[in-house]
């Protein structure tokens, strides 16, 4: 065991683990911070997306001590001190884009950041940044059409936004 | 009090009923109300107002993505006239009230959750609006219809009383014989909220799944089992496991090998120290391959039980036409693998997981620990996923036992690996498909379905929760034996077809050696909708007819697949595709649904793309648009996931897949344009969750065949 000191949320985090350790454990069986999720262990489907520094990575395969000295946000850091939602959590919310929830937390981690590196992207763009993140309900369409309305600034939730009506 | 509560109980849950094999159902007693509470108002299982003026809402169905969640609370606030985001919602303990008339044990499944519930949680909630009125009423000294609930408050003309100030009265007013339910016309709610009320907390990570539930001190187990289906435990050597950083506690359970640690990176680390030796039991030498090739040959060989005759066999004239469809095992690899934690005391046991069957996982519970099911606490929680894997409570009995063994509490949980390997399959299957053709016509369809029973597996599981349980366990056995053969599953999707064909005629031949078997999302409808719409298709071309107007030629005009089919064909501009990309459709039923669905493809370089999915559906009453509008989608993309790369095979009786590389999942750059169209209907509502599913591999089958002139009649698709 080691001490490791690293940053979570903003927040300054020590403990001790092996350095080994996969970051998603840590933050899940350590911190008991559960927003972050399990799907593989394998890097293969980005349930366990977090961010280093800004950057989406797989938490369970990333060693722990990969993130000494570094700044990690997880799904609950995205959430401002007032509790006000991020745009993109917004657009997810006025989309109805979770169904099991589960890949969700990893989905928006990687939709955030590609919003941040690309405030407009195409299609292709998404495709590009979002595949390595399975959604086993098939939420896709609606994942892409979120971050095209986070993209277009879309900051408030209005519950008549949705308009799927009974067509005649 | 009591009369009433047993009236609504009676027009409320086929309790009291007899089961299809004339058993009677038996322990439905009085049993207390869930999270009762002296000082609140709780006229029936499903609702209670608190005297802080909040009303729970039982959630009695499991939310795992179809939205039943958000539904319940529509429906039950449309009564209660209030937006079904003023309900608190609880995830119900089991209760006799919960029971599905459709399965006789509380289970949420065969996507019959908005459906059963549609009258008795209406009901429900239109008893405690009465109750609430019919006390304001007296209380005021006014007639009952001069008094309205609304937004939370009840109202007598213009003066608001809140509805807690009401509750000791409300216990004493009567409710009619049939409790009014509101007008169609009158829906503020039903048919116009799309909202879901779980998404917040799906997207700021403080839904609670099964894996997030919290016990102080609980360590991680995982579990090593016999990767041979039936195998048993020779010997192991756990000493190299025990030295390893973080572990407390490596013993034997049931067969299989717990390694308990201090997190779980720690237990898996050690698990992989451990050396085992297996006995391979009864499939030993088994091979996909092989079940395939016996599937071919029964179905030469065998007459098995027919399931359907139609007409007279005398009108099959003309050439013989036939063909051979095949499909694989599937797991239903849901996002979240399977986990459960458990503490064990001196009172009894306490779980934490998420599932599809409480009841059943109770029952399971109490059998395998020994502990009476009055000390068994259950709860349940959102599901990462269910499909059907999580009616299958393996899970929750492992964890159970763990815990009870070690005496410690314990948060079970599986990798992808296990998950993928220990699952409860989709059953591989094989249909013979044969059709006379005279002339331009089809006279005549034969089929023959060769599988392996879901139900003769499952069925025991039920009945032990069902039957008394001092009958011998031989019993349940017996009892599932003898239904595999005639297993509904098996050919649901080949019998009741639209097509008008002068003879019919469906038989189903059981394969008795077989993988773990379980529900997947659609279940047998998830194969036979490939056989059959494929077929269709063959036999359209076989006969020089366009695929859109050979089905509409051989189905009622009057039917909802024609009306289903001509609008999905209408919305998708059928024959004139963009340049480059292909069509092929399919229209299929299930769970009293309509769905019909064209499929663009191009396959250029050989490389099957799928563009865009334009998918019309009739599920009766509409509770939330846009969610059926999500379960559409959902259901394709894992219809397509099954229809271009899903594959489970078995080498000496063990599964040869392991995790996302080798059993993929369709991606985000990989799923098409979905469409979406809900034709409006008065029907009571149907299935929501599954019926997306069966349409799309055989519309993508035909499509690709319009695109390459390959028939396929294998899943998954492969071009050759
Ligand atoms: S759990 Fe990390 S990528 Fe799947
Ligand atoms: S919402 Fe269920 S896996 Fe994505």
């Amino acid at each position: 065991m080691t001490s490791l000191a690293f940053t979570l949320n903003g927040k300054a985090v020590e403990l001790d683990v092996d350095p080994s350790t996969p970051l998603l454990w840590v933050i899940r069986d350590e911190l008991a911070m559960t927003g972050t999720k399990f799907g593989c262990g394998m890097g293969l489907c980005g349930a366990c997306t977090v961010h280093l520094n800004g950057n989406p990575i797989r938490s369970c395969s990333f060693p722990v001590q990969g993130a000494v000295g570094q700044a990690i946000t997880t799904i609950e850091g995205l959430v401002d001190e007032q509790g006000g939602l991020h745009p993109v959590q917004e657009a997810w919310i006025e989309h109805n884009v979770p169904q099991c929830g589960y890949c969700q937390s990893g989905q928006i981690m990687s939709a955030v950041a590609l919003l941040e590196s690309n405030p407009q992207p195409s299609d292709a763009d998404i495709d590009a940044a979002m595949s390595g993140n399975i959604c086993r309900c098939g939420t896709y369409s609606k994942i892409r059409a979120a971050i095209h309305a986070a993209a277009a600034g879309v900051q408030h939730y209005d519950p008549q936004a949705n308009k799927a009506e009974v067509a005649s | 009090m009591s009369i009433r509560r047993r009236r609504f109980i009676q027009g409320s849950a086929a309790v009291g009923g007899s089961l299809v094999l004339g058993v009677n159902l038996t322990g439905c007693g009085p049993t207390p109300l869930p999270h009762a509470a002296s000082a609140d108002l709780q006229p029936n299982a499903f609702l209670q107002l608190s005297p802080d003026g909040q009303i729970t809402l039982q959630l009695h169905k499991s939310e795992m993505g179809q939205g039943t969640y958000t539904g319940m609370a529509t429906m039950a606030a449309e009564e209660l006239n209030m937006p079904p985001s003023m309900l608190h919602i609880e995830q119900a303990q089991f209760h006799p009230d919960f029971i599905d008339p459709d399965f006789y044990v509380m289970l949420t499944g065969g996507s019959s959750s908005i459906r059963t519930s549609f009258e008795p949680l209406r009901k429900a909630a239109a008893s405690l609006a009465y109750l609430l009125r019919s006390a304001a009423a007296e209380q005021a000294g006014v007639d009952i219809a001069t008094v309205m609930l609304r937004d939370g408050n009840v109202y007598i003309g213009d003066l608001e009383v809140k509805p807690a100030s009401l509750i000791d009265r409300a216990r004493q007013q009567e409710l009619p014989e049939e409790v009014p339910l509101k007008a169609a016309r009158d829906y503020r709610f039903i048919g116009k909220h799309n909202a879901r009320l779980d998404a917040r907390a799906k997207v700021t990570g403080q839904a609670d799944f099964g894996l997030d539930a919290q016990y102080p001190g609980a360590l991680s187990a995982v579990l090593v089992r016999c990767p041979h289906f039936g195998g048993s435990l020779k010997s192991f050597d756990a000493s190299a496991a025990l030295a390893s950083p973080g572990v407390e506690q490596v013993l034997e359970v049931d067969g299989a090998v717990a390694v308990l640690a201090g997190n779980y990176w720690q237990a898996r680390q050690a698990a992989n120290k451990i050396s085992v030796e297996w006995n391979k039991g009864p499939l030993a030498g088994v091979s996909s391959r092989a079940l395939r090739a016996q599937r071919h040959e029964l179905a030469k060989t065998e007459e098995g039980k027919q399931v359907e005759e139609v007409g007279e066999a005398s009108a099959a004239v003309g050439e013989r036409f036939e063909a051979f469809y095949d499909v694989p095992l599937l797991a239903h690899a849901t996002m979240e693998p399977m986990n459960a934690l458990a503490v064990a005391s001196d009172d009894g046991i306490e779980i934490w997981s998420g599932m599809q069957g409480v009841q059943l996982a109770l029952d399971a519970v109490e059998r395998a620990t020994g502990i009476e099911r009055s000390r068994i606490r259950l709860h349940n929680h959102f599901l990462g996923g269910g499909f059907g894997r999580r009616i299958q409570n393996d899970y929750v009995v492992e964890a159970a036992r763990i815990a009870q063994l070690s005496g410690k509490p314990v948060r079970l949980v599986w990798s992808r690996e296990d998950d993928t390997r220990h699952d409860f399959y989709r059953p591989d299957a094989t249909a013979l498909m044969a059709a006379t053709i005279d002339g331009d016509s089809i006279s005549s369809m034969q089929i023959k379905a060769v599988a392996p029973s879901i139900f003769g597996q499952f069925l025991p599981l039920m009945t032990r929760s069902l039957l008394p349980r001092w009958l011998p366990s031989g019993i349940h056995d017996g009892i599932g034996d003898m239904a595999a053969g005639s297993d509904p599953s098996a050919s649901e999707g080949l019998i009741h077809t639209p097509y008008n064909f002068a003879y019919k005629r469906s038989n189903y031949v059981m394969q008795d050696v077989s993988a773990p078997l379980g529900y997947w999302r659609s279940v047998g409808h998830s194969q036979n909708a490939f056989f059959m719409e494929g077929f269709i298709d063959e036999l359209a071309h076989q006969t020089n007819k366009n695929p859109l107007d050979f089905r509409l030629a051989n189905m009622d005009p009057e039917s909802r697949h024609f009306a289903v089919l001509s609008k999905a064909a209408e919305l998708a501009d059928w024959g004139n595709p963009p340049a480059g990309q292909y069509q092929g459709l399919a229209v299929h039923e299930s769970f009293g649904s309509v769905v019909a669905e064209v499929v663009n493809v191009s396959a250029d370089g050989g490389r099957i793309r799928v563009h865009k999915v334009t998918c019309v559906v009739d599920c009766g009453q509409v509770i939330n648009p846009d969610i059926v509008v999500g379960q559409m989608q959902s259901g394709i993309n894992f219809g397509l996931t099954a229809a271009l790369k899903g594959e489970i095979t078995l080498e000496d009786g063990a599964v040869q897949q392991s995790n996302f590389h080798d059993y993929q999942l369709l991606r985000i750059n990989e799923s098409p344009e979905i469409d979406v169209h809900i034709l409006p209907s008065t029907n009571p509502p149907s299935g929501v969750g599954e019926p997306g599913t069966p349409p799309v591999a055989p519309a993508l089958a035909n499509a690709i065949f319009a695109a390459t002139g390959q028939r396929l009649r294998e899943l998954p698709l492969r071009l050759s």
